[in-house]
């Protein structure tokens, strides 16, 4: 699933390791999710755009309008 | 190098004991084997002793599958699991009927947990080639 994480962790000068530390998960959970190799749970998912203050359609890209 | 996380770190605390429970039953019944003619019942308890650290080890697995938080390392761990037992089931298979025509022997049954266990780990070398191949920044 696209999603706009690097954009957005870019923005804040956040990490990957920073921000895996923010939501209390490994960095590779972070990389893998920013490159689309992993699709994150419902819950995760609400966690990463609560995090950057975000509804998360801003983050995660529908994969029906891809 | 990631640091552990807490369930990772129970995962160690509860296996490295049970390891080591498991080399000195395994010395000490080859010990009483030699030393003595067992018979009977004692040597079916003796027989299992070994067993019981590796069930342990078994247990101690889905207790650290069940407390991972961290959904991705979840996924993959099982993912490996799945991997390690698609290649378990395909080599006995394999042996099975290889051995159903005679052209190989029966093989010792307790090797099957460690067969896993390396099945296991080879699908995950896999996963980790396949991750760096398609990222480099992995």
């Amino acid at each position: 699933m696209n999603n706009h994480l690097k954009t957005l962790r870019a923005e804040r000068g956040w990490s990957q390791q920073h921000l895996a530390e923010k939501l209390e998960v490994s960095r590779q959970s972070v990389n893998a999710i920013e490159t689309g190799r992993y699709d994150p749970s419902l819950p995760l998912a609400f966690r990463i755009a609560e995090l950057f203050e975000l509804a998360i359609e801003d983050v995660f890209v529908s994969p029906s309008r891809g | 190098m990631q640091r552990r996380n807490m369930a990772q770190r129970r995962y160690l605390l509860r296996f490295m004991p049970l390891m080591v429970c498991y080399a000195l039953i395994l010395i000490g019944v080859s010990a009483a084997q030699r030393h003595g003619a067992i018979a009977g019942a004692t040597l079916g308890v003796m027989s299992v002793l070994p067993a019981i650290p590796l069930v342990g080890v078994i247990i101690v697995m889905g207790m650290y599958l069940r407390e991972e938080r961290d959904e991705f390392i979840r996924n993959r761990l099982v993912m490996a699991m799945l991997g390690g037992t698609g290649l378990l089931l395909a080599a006995t298979t394999i042996w099975g009927f290889l051995e159903n025509n005679g052209v190989v022997g029966h093989p010792p049954t307790f090797l099957v947990f460690p067969f896993w266990c390396g099945a296991m780990g080879i699908t995950q070398c896999a996963m980790a080639l396949h991750s760096r191949l398609t990222n480099p920044a992995e």
